[in-house]
């Protein structure tokens, strides 16, 4: 009687956080609690749960970064990105550059490109791109990247501003050009997204000090939210710097196996498979989902917009 | 004394030569601007430069504007097509050009100095880092060759751009290993290269 007592209990403490509905998951403030907290923990979710709440009127995308290797890795990721669009019907895709690696024949945007997203392009998901260090800079003229001729853009989608730039090549134009643009910007989330990582504990690039000197003070200074990178080809999310959350996305293709190397700042790590994101934007939460090319969530959280 | 006013006569026919002389003696060994009194050398050195600049753009815009305009298209096949021909096109109107055309050593130097401003103290590690871990390329630089699709870009530091003369949309500074080149981003083509640009 004792033994099925204490079977009943394990039981039951483990299946709790399955019961709770997503909406009542306590969430994560950078401003309240410590962002090391680990909440909604990817390890508990099964493969192919969507832990994304779904909510009427929210902005919806899926993030992939250094994807463009034409390989069957890159046919798998996209491969989930489809299945999973049947569970969440993003609208959207942000491209975090080396959408194209390689070569820019016709032939190269079909393998790398078209082929890849065929389903979620015949679906009407948009794809909006930014230039990678691997990337022809006239791929800008490719109507399916949405960059409207331009190497730097910007773009809003309900209560999100979203500003895509050209780190390879940062001119002073350019940082004139941000810095007017996010200052006018009047949306409630504002999320920058370009190649190279301000933040990564990727062993093979890291960070770009330079880069971070000249656009973050710009990111502070006018609110910037969230910023999506690539080019370490790994998952990180980082501890929220300076009210910014900062995460890498440079393995949704290409994929530099073990080359993390944890430090303070890292929240969560993954660089032994491919992945790519889910987001949802609903007021002041935004809600995501780091899925492997296998289906395998590796990472999920609430994050609140800070004031 | 007589010597004295002898000698002081000839003092400013000298001082006109010697005036004549070394300037265009200084402009010769640049193949650059001749210095003028009261006017800031390295103003006249970045003058030629963007002289050199504007009329290479000159020439872009020329080309270009004889071809079809090339707008936002679900055609990959047309964007690479109007790259090749334009670069095609420059190529054919600069046929032997050569590395030191536009960077000429006035401007090569001139360039060096720019470069070592902007990499003075805390600067200096940053820029190096940034410059590091940017994905550095080795590649035969050859003036009017395409840079080659399957070399990636290695990114040039905001730090030194602001240091350097403002260029037209279509030109382009790129770091290459330790050179610094002036690329077409619109043709993709190598326009000029100064060897040894980053320390």
């Amino acid at each position: 009687m004792r033994r099925a007592v204490f079977i009943l209990l394990v039981a039951g403490l483990a299946l709790a956080p399955w019961v709770l509905p997503t909406q009542d998951r306590p969430s994560v403030s950078a401003s309240t609690a410590p962002f090391q907290r680990q909440v909604n923990s990817a390890a508990q979710v099964p493969p192919s749960e969507l832990t994304l709440p779904l909510k009427p009127g929210s902005v919806r995308f899926a993030v992939i970064g250094d994807s463009g290797t034409g390989d069957r890795n890159q046919f798998e990721v996209a491969g989930q990105m489809a299945k999973y669009h049947e569970k969440f019907p993003f609208n959207f895709v942000i491209m975090l550059g080396d959408n194209i690696y390689g070569g820019d024949t016709p032939g190269d945007y079909k393998k790398k490109f078209e082929l890849p997203y065929k389903t979620l392009l015949d679906a009407g998901v948009k794809f909006y791109a930014s230039l990678g260090n691997h990337d022809n800079p006239n791929e800008r003229f490719y109507a399916p990247f949405n960059m409207s001729g331009e190497r730097y853009y910007t773009f809003t989608k309900g209560n999100v501003g979203f500003f895509a730039l050209d780190s390879t090549y940062m001119k002073p134009e350019q940082l004139a050009w941000i810095e007017q643009h996010l200052q006018s910007a009047d949306s409630a989330w504002k999320i920058c997204f370009f190649h190279h990582a301000l933040y990564s504990d990727g062993k093979y690039h890291g960070p770009d000090p330079d880069l971070r000197a000249r656009i973050e003070p710009l990111f502070v200074k006018y609110g910037v939210d969230v910023v999506f990178s690539g080019h370490d080809h790994v998952y990180e999310r980082i501890k929220p710097q300076h009210g910014i959350y900062y995460f890498v996305v440079g393995n949704s293709g290409a994929l530099r196996s073990r080359n993390l190397k944890p430090s303070a700042q890292m929240i969560k790590g993954f660089d032994t498979d491919r992945a790519f994101m889910l987001v949802e934007v609903a007021g002041d939460e935004l809600y995501f989902q780091t899925i492997s090319r296998t289906g395998k969530t590796v990472d999920s959280d609430t994050l609140i917009k800070q004031p | 004394m007589a010597t004295r006013m002898k000698s002081l006569k000839f003092f400013p026919v000298v001082t006109c030569i010697l005036a004549l002389v070394l300037p265009a003696s200084r402009a010769l060994k640049g193949q650059g601007v001749p210095a003028q009194e009261g006017v800031n050398l390295d103003a006249l050195i970045i003058q030629d430069f963007e002289n050199r600049v504007s009329e290479y753009a000159k020439l872009h815009k020329a080309i270009d504007a004889k071809m079809p305009a090339l707008k936002p298209t679900d055609s990959s096949e047309k964007i690479t097509q109007h790259q090749h021909e334009l670069a095609e096109q420059i190529r054919k109107a600069r046929q032997g050009a050569k590395q030191g055309d536009i960077f000429t050593p006035q401007i090569h130097a001139e360039f060096h100095r720019l470069i070592a401003i902007a990499m003075q103290g805390q600067a200096a590690a940053r820029i190096s880092t940034s410059l590091r871990r940017a994905e550095p390329v080795r590649l035969r630089l050859q003036v009017n060759a395409d840079y080659p699709a399957n070399v990636p870009l290695q990114s040039t530091p905001p730090s030194l751009l602001m240091n350097l003369p403002k260029l037209p949309e279509e030109i382009e500074y790129r770091v290459v290993g330790n050179s610094l080149v002036l690329c077409d981003a619109h043709a993709n083509l190598i326009i000029d290269f100064v060897p040894g640009a980053i320390p």
